[in-house]
């Protein structure tokens, strides 16, 4: 096997929960880089502005039980809590969970060339893509893997690399039209996920999976709100689970800003999040499930305005 | 060199950046206890504590452990059991047990952190089922690990007391308990197999050289059939053994094979096309994926069949559906269902450990079936049957999937030949998922025509099974044994595909048939405006499932049933029932043997427990017999030199055993009596035990003998209403398959309330009743277990279960546990379970098995309340979110 690793890159590795898997697979073989963790990046901190700084070495269970960060960032904690499984919180780092790669079953699969591993074609476009997107994006049609990116995404939260001390959540993602999972590139390490401020605002993270607990998304909804005077004062909701990379739905935001939420701004706000929609034949399902979402979450705004 | 703490003592790590914790527990510690089953952090069975904390050692590099301490289940019982623990066996939260070491780690943890918090409070189930959804347990165990966890949290099992209804407990729940893949000898190598890339392909040429040139590597073979076709992707081709894993897989790597590629077909619907290329021509035969004997039919292309041998006055039924058809009779209950392929998914999986001392032969193999087994190895192997030895002390799960002779086996018997050391060949999750076996698919056309008079008229049943490389499904033919009516046409079809074939799995082609046909008779309900139980019980005439539908109409939520399809709202609840019934069949030929030995009393027979709990069914028999407690009965199983016990498969194992173990213990006692020097003590509380415990050595063996028929109240083997078919059927059974078809017919009735959240497509069961008749209940806490976990089970295919494989290769997708989705401790309902306990009178002991017929009406009943909650029939399964929404917006637009 060695002769191969060559033609594979090196990557880091912190927790290995994603990364063992496909050690074990065969699916990745290049040289592994077992991170150093400087003390800094196992912390949570909290600057002057209120706004967290999160070391990408913190653990999801750690973020989840964070009551600070709940007090903070509702949904981005109710994200953590609600993602994989104990033993897998336990121990995954919120670094490797941005950068984790795709559940993709032909990605997975190491008998199968697909785009992601080099090779020509995404064959799950014309196979067998029940868990493929609903916003055909790009090349892949593989929804991006990362629960926390969704988050991220919808707090608008900055990410810090070894080579990029600035770089926003959506430019680390990019938007969706390439066949990588994100634009690291070899070498560069997440150090911090910084938040933003926080601001007084309702957040809600909901996911729809086929049974209770431990299942890969469906569809996932990360919703942040803030409401005065009975009507949206600002607005942020990011679907996971649907598209290559997480999608800001922000056609659905512009129709609650300003607006009480009622059953028609509801039902008007999932159009508008499902208006740019490209299901694939067997994904179709995926904007039921995220229409039931936002009815879902929303609705629990609707009665206490 | 770095190092940690393992159960307290210091253990050097090893320096290679891949090694995994597991691995190392298992391998370089021998702490066996730890479980590797899906290698990809979903099923839980790999949890450590970490320093406290459960992790998944499977994905844990051995790295991250350094200067860190681990325990293990081996670390929480010693030197006294955890409170977990003792709760676990008392409830019995368990099993074949392979799960149970994860979750004693992980429920401990969560124990200990609980009362530090809460004191003796009981967490609710949703806590429970949180903290518990990173495990899963394919017996399905649930119910009582809600019960086990929730009492130890409460403080009940803090006391010394340790006791268990499940004899073999301790061993479960302190990782002492040896499986298959936990067996090492000395020298023990590692074999790997080498499997198809194409769906369809000649293999031209293979040459080894290259492989055995590899240092490690000491046997590589060929597993092709003569033909030299590999006819579904992981299909076998070679296999090498080697002095590790990694080595293994350098030298399959290293084999040099040419493939020529020929024309496939991926799955039933592409095979049926009259343009499809044909998957078998010439001599090469399909594998058989049932548990009966393949009989001749015809093919036409791809379909095999039709088979249609339970029919009766099959003209007559097309004649009259087909008028009734044309002139729109309105009684006609017409309709399609579809339900797909079901991966056994034992948590244990396919495995075999073959040595060789000269020519005798010890295997140790996961099997459900250490009798025969032998027999068969001898046969194949031109090996004399006493010195084949085969050994299955504890059995990870079967459910159908390890009743024969296994590829694992045979090729673990072939390596070890070839390398003269001893094999181990232990199949991987994605070998689990694709090539091991799989219920069939099923399409099923139904219809259904009542009389004029209200009595069932006509019923048709044509089932095209998808079995993949595999034929011999039997569904529509089990129509026949279950609601009478003047004239049925019954017809099976097998489809073949270039997909890995199907086995018997639980009640083979019973949960499907009862998907459709249950689901007819609940139309044929609504139509004749009869309450669906009241309809069955005009129609189904057996007096089992008599007594069971009066108990399903007292149930509360069955009285409070409502219209369907008047409920509107996000949420919508429904109730629904469906019937089911299995064969009551018992191997001929089982033997026992009752010894004395030392004063001790011994039970033997060759079966072996999967987790069904014959061990304690045998204990506990016996122990009855003679005012004994179980713990003082040896039990000795899992061995194939003991007295020729049944195979675990159709639920026979207890109707099998325990009538010779009470005929034995008859004769042991006159033996006892003829040898004591005085009578016992008059007044004496046990005078059995005092009696064995100052006898000498003692043996007595009796054999299973038929049953007394002018007990049967009537009944009569199912068999002899199906005419003389049933007859010929019954006759090979004994003939081909050694097992006999009783007189009674083991049955269940089912109730299923759910909740249908119209929104995400996802359904809640709330609750499911059970009515289950098969005699007299040999041992009620196993026996709910039982029950339980079918239900579960059943419900996993009803809404989870679906394996996927891409269309144009042939891959199998669903290869890890986390797309093959089974159900999770917090999807399991409350279960009420209700034991009938007649109608087994004829049989000694009374009591036949469980295992199957408690899972055949599941998915229907859950069809039937999904129906019932939303007015719409799922005509497929699993009703998975995508499928329960597309049928909602059906029904909205129609
Ligand atoms: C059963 C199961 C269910 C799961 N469900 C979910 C879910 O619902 N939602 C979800 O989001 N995730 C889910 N996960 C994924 C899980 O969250 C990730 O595996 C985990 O977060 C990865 O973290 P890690 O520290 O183990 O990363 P590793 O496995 O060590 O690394 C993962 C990848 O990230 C790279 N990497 C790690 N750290 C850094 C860094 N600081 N900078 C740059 N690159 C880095 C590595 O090179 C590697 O490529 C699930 C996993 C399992 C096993
Ligand atoms: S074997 Fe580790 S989680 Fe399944
Ligand atoms: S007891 Fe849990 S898998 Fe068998």
């Amino acid at each position: 096997m060695s002769d191969q690793t060559s033609s594979f890159p090196a990557e880091f590795r912190a927790a290995g929960t994603d990364l063992s898997e496909r050690r074990r697979s065969g699916v990745s073989r290049g040289a592994i880089v077992d991170i150093d963790v400087a003390s800094a990046m196992t912390e949570i901190t909290w600057d002057e502005t209120g706004a967290g700084h999160i070391g990408a070495f913190v653990t999801i269970a750690a973020i989840a039980a964070d009551a600070r960060i709940a007090l903070n960032y509702p949904a981005f904690s109710a994200a953590a809590a609600g993602l994989a499984t104990p033993q897998i919180r336990n121990v995954a780092t919120i670094g490797g969970n941005l950068a984790q790669r795709s559940r993709c079953w032909y990605y997975r699969n190491p008998h199968v060339a697909c785009l992601k591993k080099g090779g020509p074609t995404c064959p799950a476009r014309d196979g067998n893509h029940l868990y493929g997107v609903a916003f055909d994006l790009g090349p892949c049609v593989t929804p991006h893997a990362s629960t926390m990116a969704a988050a991220i995404l919808a707090y608008d939260g900055t990410i810090v690399t070894t080579s990029r001390p600035m770089l926003q959540i959506r430019n680390f993602l990019g938007d969706g039209s390439s066949a990588q999972d994100n634009s690291l590139v070899p070498g560069e390490l997440i150090t911090t996920i910084q938040m933003p401020p926080p601001v007084p605002e309702a957040g809600f993270y909901k996911r729809a999976i086929s049974r209770t607990h431990a299942e890969w998304p469906l569809v996932e909804l990360v919703t942040r709100l803030s409401i005065a005077d009975g009507k949206v004062r600002t607005a942020s909701l990011v679907a996971g689970g649907i598209a290559p990379v997480p999608l800001r739905l922000s056609g659905a935001e512009k129709v609650l800003l300003g607006s009480a939420i009622s059953a028609s701004t509801i039902g008007d706000a999932c159009s508008a999040a499902i208006a740019a929609a490209k299901p694939l034949p067997m994904t179709v399902y995926k904007l039921q499930l995220l229409r039931g979402l936002m009815h879902d979450v929303l609705g629990r705004l609707e009665s206490n305005p | 060199m770095s190092s940690a703490t393992f159960n307290g003592r210091t253990e050097s790590l090893p320096a290679d950046a891949d090694a995994l914790l597991v691995d190392v527990l298992r391998d370089q510690l021998h702490l066996t206890g730890t479980k590797l089953v899906c290698g990809a952090g979903v099923c839980g069975a790999c949890t450590v504590l970490l320093d406290g904390v459960p992790v998944v050692s499977c994905l844990l590099p051995a790295k991250a452990a350094a200067g860190k301490s681990i325990t293990t289940v081996e670390g929480i019982g010693a030197p006294r059991l955890h409170p977990m623990q003792k709760a676990f066996m008392a409830l019995d939260a368990l099993q074949c047990g392979f799960c149970t070491p994860g979750f004693i780690v992980e429920a401990t943890a969560f124990h200990d952190l609980w009362r530090a918090a809460h004191g003796a409070a009981t967490p609710s189930r949703d806590v429970i089922g949180a903290a518990l959804s990173g495990h899963l347990c394919r017996c399905s165990a649930y119910d009582n690990i809600f019960r086990a966890v929730s009492e130890a949290c409460a403080g009940r099992y803090d006391g010394d007391v340790v006791a268990s209804p499940r004899v073999e407990a301790r061993d479960k729940v302190t990782g002492a308990a040896k499986y298959t893949v936990d067996i090492k000898h000395d020298g023990q190598l590692e074999g790997l197999v080498l499997r198809s890339p194409h769906a369809h392909a000649r293999i031209t040429s293979i040459d080894f050289a290259p492989a055995l040139a590899i240092p490690g590597v000491k046997a590589a073979i060929d597993l092709l059939d003569s033909d030299r076709e590999v006819r579904f992707v992981g299909q076998q081709i070679a296999a090498v053994a080697a002095i590790d894993r990694s080595t293994a897989a350098k030298g399959l790597a290293a084999i040099k094979i040419a493939y020529s590629v020929l024309p496939s077909v991926i799955g039933a619907d592409a095979a049926r096309h009259a343009s499809a290329p044909l998957v078998f021509t010439g001599n090469a035969t399909p594998a058989n994926a049932s548990e009966g004997t393949v009989m001749r039919a015809r093919w036409k292309g791809n379909v095999r069949g039709p088979t249609a041998a339970f029919s009766q006055k099959k003209k007559k039924a097309r004649a009259w559906i087909a008028a009734a058809r044309a002139a729109g009779d309105p009684r006609l209950v017409e309709g399609t269902y579809r339900t797909s392929i079901q991966q056994h998914t034992s948590l244990e999986p396919h495995a075999a450990v073959a040595r060789f001392d000269g020519d005798r032969l010890t295997i140790h193999v996961s099997t459900q079936s250490v009798f025969e087994l032998a027999g068969k190895i001898a046969k194949r192997f031109k090996l004399d049957r006493q010195n084949v030895h085969i050994v299955a002390e504890h059995v990870g799960g079967g459910f159908g999937s390890k009743g024969t002779l296994g590829n694992e086996t045979m090729i673990a018997i072939q390596l070890a030949r070839s390398a003269n050391a001893p094999v181990r060949v232990v199949f991987d999750r994605d070998e689990e998922l694709s090539v091991a076996g799989y219920r069939p698919g099923a399409e099923i056309q139904v219809s259904l025509l009542p009389g004029a008079d209200g009595a069932l008229k006509a019923l048709s049943m044509r089932a095209h099974a998808d079995a993949g490389t595999g034929v011999n499904s039997m569904i529509s033919g089990l129509a026949r044994l279950i609601y009478p009516a003047e004239a049925k046409d019954l017809v099976d079809f097998d489809i073949v595909s270039n997909l890995p074939p199907g086995a018997p799995f639980r009640g083979p082609g019973g949960p499907p048939m009862a998907f459709a046909l249950e689901q007819a008779i609940d139309d044929a309900a609504l139509r004749l405006e009869l309450d669906p139980i009241v309809l069955r019980k005009r129609w189904d005439t057996n007096q089992n499932r008599q007594r069971l539908y009066d108990w399903a109409q007292g149930l509360e939520c069955w009285r409070t049933i409502a219209k369907p399809a008047t409920k509107t709202g996000r949420y919508r609840r429904g109730v629904g029932v469906a019937a089911g019934y299995w064969l009551y069949l018992w191997q001929l030929n089982t033997k026992v043997e009752l010894s004395v030995v030392g004063g001790r009393l011994s039970a033997s027979t060759a079966v072996q427990d999967i987790g069904t709990g014959i061990r304690s069914v045998i204990a506990d028999t016996v122990a009855r017999e003679f005012g004994l407690e179980a713990h003082e009965i040896d039990v000795r199983i899992g061995s194939s030199n003991l007295p020729e016990g049944p195979t675990s498969g159709g639920s026979r194992t207890t109707a099998s055993v325990v009538p010779p173990l009470i005929q034995a213990a008859d004769k042991l006692k006159a033996e006892l009596n003829k040898r004591a020097g005085r009578a016992p003590k008059p007044g004496s509380n046990a005078p059995w035990r005092d009696l064995i415990a100052a006898s000498p050595d003692l043996r007595v063996t009796a054999q299973r003998g038929e049953d007394d028929a002018s007990l049967a109240r009537g009944q009569r083997s199912l068999l002899k209403d199906a005419g003389w078919i049933g007859t010929i059927f019954g006759w090979m059974m004994r003939r081909f398959s050694h097992m006999a078809v009783g007189a009674g017919a083991p049955s269940s009735v089912q109730v299923v309330e759910v909740e249908v959240d119209t929104w995400l497509g996802h359904v809640r069961v709330v609750q499911v009743h059970t009515g289950i008749a098969v005699g007299r209940v040999a041992s009620m806490p196993l026996a709910r277990g039982q029950a339980a976990g079918s239900i579960i089970q059943g419900l996993g295919y009803a809404l989870y279960e679906c394996r996927e494989v891409d269309p144009k290769s042939g891959v199998i997708l669903t290869a890890g546990l986390e797309d093959y989705r089974i159900p999770g401790i917090a999807d399991t309902p409350l279960i009420d379970v209700h034991f009938d306990e007649g109608g087994f009178d004829h049989v000694l002991g009374g009591s036949v098995g469980i295992g199957e017929v408690a899972t055949v009406p599941t998915a229907a009943a859950l069809a039937n309340a999904v129906y019932n909650a939303i007015g719409l029939r799922p005509r497929e399964i699993p009703l998975r979110p995508d499928r329960l929404l597309s049928l909602l917006e059906k029904g909205s637009s129609a």
